[in-house]
């Protein structure tokens, strides 16, 4: 069985940690459960941790480009945690786009970039 | 700006290393870990200090090339240096005073060279194994803090793209640095490969978090891109690397803005 | 070639995406792939497997390991009675893999894999093989 999702609330920012190879019904919960805390919350951005993330095929990036879009229609921002090398390394030869959302090495450093205005900064990867 | 003068000049045949205002070394490269003997976690955060002779620590020889070199902006000096494993050898060693666009003191530059004949010999012999090595391998150089330099020499391969993007970003995650220089001055020709796998390596950069300023995009460099319908738009180019290190350290505080900004790290 | 070498993981169900997955990680682990071959092979693994599960909802992952003068490898053959492929070469030619979830996730999983072959007739079922040695 797949590990579950994490959703936490810290300050105003939404942050959902994802477990290392979630089976498909784990991932679909992602925009599920996202979208629920976002309303629930009030909150601004998400901060989405994939640094136990192994794997990222092409169902996976496109729930992760639809969450960051319905995000951002719910006016938030999104920024993707933690990626490891050997993910980023996949995911780019995979040729996966993941939509508008900035990154960030460590959870810590995106909650403080959640902080900071949208716009510019976030980049279509 | 001092520092880009200093690495321009510096960079591929000295063994650099940066000290903080008081003397404490900051970063350290291959080449200082080669002449010197320390490895980067044995030596970073120690004083300087450590690599003079015993009578000129004494002395006080340490703080007056400090002061000297704060005050002239640029401190030359030959003498004995000692390495980690107690030897001497002859050295000529620079140490650059960088200052922020305010003037206030950042820190030091060092630049120490190997004078001994024996020395000069090995660093003929290393230099040519090095430059056919540089064909097959990836060079990663902590230029700052934050900053890593890849000064890319000969064409890019897929076999050496896969190993670019792999030890690039290894090296970004372990020194946990927002920005990449990407130096493309001595690839010789760019091709829809080429460009579509510096492409990928920016994309990937960014993935984990950091950001890649590309640089040493020279006229003829441009123009073939611009003939191949590449589109490097979303990312940061620069024609030199002077340029680029200017973005670069542009891009570092506002990494510090963004940190201070939000008040205590989260835990 | 003894029991150790070789091995099946039947894709009926969504979940098999997943089993397929860890099946194929360890073996590429025991056959001594680094981190990143490993996140390779898996991941066309996945995108081979979904194909499987989205065309034909059912079929079957052949692994194999291999051992030849370059060295060790894995090979993935994915085998379905689905619906096959009309055209392989527009197949193998689309641009992106993913975004709208659009396409068979071929070019990716070429992209990932050192070899790959396609057997399909529409009407006749799908044969997918894709190998990759270890880098010395």
């Amino acid at each position: 069985m797949s590990e579950p999702i994490s959703v936490v609330k810290v300050r105003n920012v939404l942050l959902v940690s994802m477990p290392a190879d979630p089976d498909d019904s784990t991932v679909a919960a992602l925009q599920d459960r996202t979208l629920e805390a976002m309303s629930k919350y009030d909150a601004r951005a998400l901060v989405l941790d994939l640094s136990k993330v192994e794997i990222l095929d092409s169902y996976f990036a496109r729930m992760v480009s639809e969450t960051a879009q319905m995000v951002s229609l719910m006016g938030g921002d999104t920024i993707i945690a933690g990626m490891q090398p050997a993910l980023a390394v996949t995911a780019t030869e995979l040729g996966v786009t993941l939509g508008r959302t900035r990154t960030a090495m460590t959870v810590e450093r995106a909650l403080e970039v959640a902080g900071q205005p949208r716009g510019s900064a976030a980049k279509l990867l | 700006m001092e520092l880009l003068h200093f690495l321009l000049d510096n960079l591929k045949e000295y063994a650099i290393l940066m000290l903080d205002p008081a003397g404490y070394v900051k970063t350290w490269t291959p080449a200082a870990q080669r002449l010197k003997g320390y490895k980067p976690e044995e030596i970073i955060g120690k004083h300087f200090s450590v690599f003079y002779a015993k009578e000129d620590v004494e002395s006080g020889k340490c703080e007056r090339e400090l002061e000297a070199a704060a005050r002239d902006g640029r401190f030359e000096d030959e003498g004995w240096r000692l390495r980690k494993d107690g030897t001497r050898f002859w050295a000529n060693v620079v140490l650059t005073a960088l200052r922020d666009s305010k003037g206030d003191l950042r820190g030091f530059g060092k630049v120490t060279r190997d004078l001994s004949d024996r020395r000069q010999v090995e660093e003929r012999l290393r230099q040519q194994s090095r430059d056919v090595m540089e064909m097959a391998t990836v060079p990663v150089v902590q230029v700052w803090e934050g900053i890593l330099l890849v000064p890319l020499i000969g064409m890019l391969d897929s076999a050496r793209t896969q190993q670019l993007m792999e030890r690039l970003l290894e090296r970004l995650t372990e020194t946990s640095s927002p920005v990449a220089l990407l130096d493309i001055t001595g690839v010789p020709a760019i091709d829809t490969q080429t460009a579509q796998h510096l492409i990928e390596t920016i994309k990937a950069v960014r993935y984990i978090g950091a950001e890649v300023v590309l640089t040493g995009v020279r006229p003829a460099i441009a123009q073939t891109l611009v003939h191949l319908g590449v589109d490097l738009s979303s990312a940061t180019t620069r024609a030199s690397l002077a340029a680029g290190l200017r973005v670069a350290l542009g891009l570092l505080n506002l990494h510090v803005a963004a940190a201070n900004a939000s008040g205590q790290a989260a835990v | 070639m003894t029991a150790l070498d070789c091995g099946e993981v039947k894709i009926d169900a969504e979940a098999d995406i997943a089993m397929a997955r860890r099946a194929v990680r360890e073996v590429a682990l025991k056959v001594g792939f680094g981190a990143t071959e490993v996140a390779r092979i898996v991941t066309a693994a996945s995108e081979l497997g979904r194909n499987v599960y989205k065309y034909a909802h059912t079929g079957v992952m052949h692994w194999r390991v291999l051992e030849s003068g370059i060295g060790a490898g894995i090979e993935l053959r994915f085998e379905d009675n689905g619906p096959g492929i009309p055209d392989i070469n527009d197949a193998l030619r689309e641009g992106f893999t993913t975004g709208g979830g659009l396409g068979m996730g071929l070019p990716g999983a070429k992209r990932l894999m050192d070899e790959m072959n396609i057997e399909s007739q529409p009407g006749n079922g799908t044969k997918v093989v894709v190998r990759k040695w270890r880098r010395h």
